[in-house]
């Protein structure tokens, strides 16, 4: 795992890394019949995904990320990423692919 | 502007895929990248995770690039992500948010899980340079041809944790 722009957030960087990666993993392979059935089964899977995160991850991600925001402001770089986020770039997204692109 | 785009398949899930191109940093292809954090990320209530890293990557000025404009050849990277495990699909921007004026990369990215459970990888890049002098258009060709080159490399680096993410999962726990 690399290193954070702030080398006293490191150490909560690699914990919060590590978590999150176990989480992610399965997090990336929903309950399949959640891509069977509707919204609502969705919606749950996903209410229970954020509920293990908070349990697992939460607190150490909420140390990561304060220290985070606060290295961010100490080198001057929030005015940059504000400027950055008011673009927006996910608001307008690259169009799917042409080719055959069967999801279920 | 200089615009460019590729398409390229991966035999494996997109649930690989994904987790290999999340983990991507640090590997050897990609030495260049000094630092990368999470700025922000949350669970939309719909299910997908969206997430904003920023990342510090050390690069290099052409030889023909004029002395004293660029002070340091470090930049800071924005990173934009949505990942969907229900659509399976992951939508990714990256820019550069430094040395705009002299040139601005924007890259598209998108994971989709196709038939066979396969993953197709669909990159788009602009690259546009404010510079002028004269220079405009070569920066912009320099660019280009620096980002197909570099895009083999990273595709290497994540084809690498793929390899690794396989033997791992093939181990008895």
């Amino acid at each position: 795992m690399s290193q954070s722009l702030s080398e006293e957030c490191t150490p909560l960087k690699k914990e919060y890394d590590s978590c999150f990666n176990s989480w992610f993993e399965g997090y990336l392979e929903p309950a399949v019949e959640a891509g069977r059935a509707g919204q609502r089964t969705r919606e749950a899977n996903a209410q229970k995904k954020a509920e293990e995160f908070e349990a697992k991850c939460g607190k150490i991600w909420r140390q990561y990320k304060s220290c985070v925001t606060k290295a961010l402001k100490d080198k001057g770089l929030d005015t940059l990423l504000e400027q950055a986020r008011q673009e927006n770039p996910l608001v307008d997204p690259i169009p799917p692919p042409t080719s055959s692109n069967s999801n279920n | 502007m200089r615009f460019f785009s590729q398409s390229y398949t991966y035999d494996d899930s997109w649930a690989i895929v994904t987790l290999a191109f999340f983990l991507r940093y640090p590997n050897p292809y990609a030495a260049h990248v000094i630092s990368c954090d999470v700025i922000s990320r949350e669970q939309t209530p719909s299910g997908s995770l969206v997430t904003t890293r920023l990342i510090l990557k050390k690069g290099s000025m052409p030889r023909w690039f004029p002395r004293g404009i660029v002070s340091r050849a470090e930049s800071w990277v924005i990173e934009e992500s949505e990942v969907d495990p229900f659509g399976k699909i992951v939508r990714c921007v990256t820019k550069n948010l430094d040395h705009v004026k002299v040139m601005q990369v924007e890259e598209s990215v998108q994971f989709a899980q196709i038939a066979e459970g396969k993953t197709l990888q669909h990159t788009e890049a602009r690259v546009v340079s404010k510079f002028g002098w004269g220079l405009t258009k070569k920066i912009e060709n320099h660019g280009l041809s620096r980002f197909k080159m570099n895009m083999q490399r990273s595709r290497e680096g994540v084809s690498l944790i793929l390899n690794l993410l396989r033997q791992s999962r093939l181990q008895p726990m």
